[in-house]
């Protein structure tokens, strides 16, 4: 994942790791995932739009120290009326990490939200997990190199400095558009031996690497796979409590981030 | 289309949108995952690659353009993955160029044109060229209230009545999906959907256009059968030339069908 191109693009992208961060993009899929992370830092929703007019995405924007800190959300669904369900899945996502990065030019992206996890690979409800690399379980194409392509495994940026000061787990992530999981879906997350399971990861990393961003991952475990509940139950119980466990931990990131450059992390 | 001076009252909204759908169509963004699925197109049309891309440089995508009668073709194509060679199928980049090509381009028109399995018990047959009714997705299950019918995202097409007649064009339900083959799952949904065929973006495309509100039509041509006896890639890859030419003669009839036409005429 290394940059292409002439030595000026090499040069520059180097010294702007040499540099402090100095603007950071949160990624987040549900607004109740990003309240708690919007509220510690006093985070105020953009008015004027940045992003463009007319759009449900949802921006918040905020200073900590001299950290410019932004929170960008997909929103709600305009077809679900009142019910007003956040916009999850690969697609918003990859588009509001398309518009964030071209609006915002964020030294590093974090998507930051829940999952669920498999507890036979070391997981509890309400660890929050760094995230080694990332595929899609949901995109089988079987034709040569078309199936590698679909898989779409990618390197989180390498934050080996964070993972040993915040003592977090770490584990492969495995993305797919639906919240329950097929028997091909278990094979194929299983045959990729993933320890987490969400619904954006891969797509946020698919365009980070497009456009050269750094990115990593932030996944607070409200359901456990291998366990008894089913999914849907367990998450919607354990989500409050959880998006507040991310928010810790989320916390601790920007304080660790704060003063450093991308090589210190 | 009277003439109403109260500002933006409903009666006057109305109106401006009919004012909008009278005025000939003038800009369509055809938005094809795999630029082999345009190439005759591209060629017959004698459209020129755009040096100066409209698109952040450091991405694959590719915009071809040129005027064709009276009208601004555009075909965007998301191009081939850096590392991997192969075309940039599926939902999320086909979602990134239609959203890319609104803001750059502001199509009165976005056309998704591009290859897909059929169903034969739903009388599809290889070559068939559809036009698409509505879309759906089936591989985005979500089991709670409403979750669930937003992961479908059943979508109507931009109604083109006179279109189909003229052009004397099947009609059918699209389902999308990013796998090329079809677990039971899938299978599940796309029956649930009421799919004739199926495709690894358009559902994806509609989405992104109605955000903006564009207008969207799916034209869709069959390469395999889904419920036939071949397997999927093997059919898909046998029938790809032929179906393309196919899609070719088919899209140049709908284009000039469409040139000096408004949307509401179609």
């Amino acid at each position: 994942m290394g940059p292409h191109g002439d030595g000026d693009i090499e040069n520059v992208e180097s010294e702007s790791r040499r540099r402090p961060i100095s603007t950071v993009v949160f990624v987040i899929a549900m607004q109740a995932e990003a309240q708690p992370l919007v509220n510690k830092f006093g985070l105020s929703e953009t008015s004027d739009s940045p992003l463009g007019k007319g759009l449900p995405w949802v921006l918040y924007h905020g200073l900590h120290k001299d950290l410019r800190i932004y929170v960008v959300c997909p929103g709600k669904d305009a077809a679900s009326g009142i019910a007003r369900i956040d916009s999850v899945g690969t697609v918003p996502a990859s588009l509001i990490t398309f518009a964030s990065i071209q609006a915002l030019q964020p030294d590093i992206l974090i998507n930051a939200g829940t999952c669920g996890a498999f507890k036979v690979k070391g997981a509890n409800i309400g660890d929050v997990f760094l995230v080694s690399d990332v595929v899609f379980h949901d995109r089988r194409i079987p034709i040569p190199m078309f199936d590698l392509y679909g898989v779409g495994l990618r390197q989180a940026f390498s934050t080996p400095n964070l993972l040993k000061e915040l003592n977090l787990k770490i584990g492969r992530l495995s993305t797919g558009d639906s919240l329950d999981m097929s028997t091909q879906d278990e094979s194929l997350i299983i045959a990729n031996d993933a320890t987490l399971k969400d619904m954006e990861g891969a797509a946020v990393a698919y365009v980070a690497e497009l456009l050269k961003v750094p990115v990593i991952f932030l996944k607070a475990v409200t359901d456990l796979i291998d366990g008894d509940k089913p999914t849907a139950e367990e998450f919607l119980q354990n989500l409050a409590v959880v998006t507040s466990a991310l928010e810790e931990t989320a916390t601790k990131v920007i304080n660790f981030i704060h003063g450093k450059t991308l090589s210190d992390l | 289309m009277a003439a109403n001076g109260d500002g933006f009252s409903n009666a006057s909204m109305e109106n401006l949108t009919c004012h909008v759908e009278k005025r000939p169509i003038s800009t369509i963004v055809f938005i094809v995952a795999m630029q082999k699925e345009a190439q005759p197109l591209i060629e017959r049309l004698r459209l020129v690659k755009d040096v100066n891309s409209p698109f952040p440089k450091e991405v694959a995508w590719v915009l071809f353009k040129g005027m064709y009668k009276d009208l601004n073709i555009n075909i965007v194509c998301p191009g081939k993955d850096s590392a991997l060679g192969v075309d940039s199928v599926c939902t999320v980049p086909a979602s990134l160029v239609t959203y890319a090509s609104i803001q750059a381009l502001q199509p009165d028109l976005i056309i998704n044109a591009g290859t897909a399995g059929g169903f034969k018990a739903k009388g599809a047959s290889i070559c068939d060229v559809y036009i698409v009714s509505s879309s759906a997705f089936h591989d985005r299950r979500i089991p709670v209230p409403v979750l669930d019918l937003y992961g479908v995202g059943m979508r109507k097409a931009f109604p083109t009545p006179n279109l189909i007649k003229e052009l004397n064009l099947k009609v059918g339900r699209l389902s999308t999906g990013d796998s090329m083959d079809m677990s039971p799952h899938d299978k599940e949904s796309i029956t649930a959907n009421d799919a004739t065929v199926k495709d690894m973006e358009g559902a994806a495309v509609a989405y992104v256009a109605d955000i903006f509100k564009v207008p969207t039509i799916l034209i869709k041509g069959v390469t395999d059968i889904v419920d036939g006896n071949k397997p999927t890639s093997e059919e898909f890859l046998e029938n790809l030339a032929a179906v393309t030419a196919q899609l070719d003669e088919s899209i140049t009839k709908v284009i000039d069908f469409i040139s000096g036409k408004c949307l509401s005429d179609l």
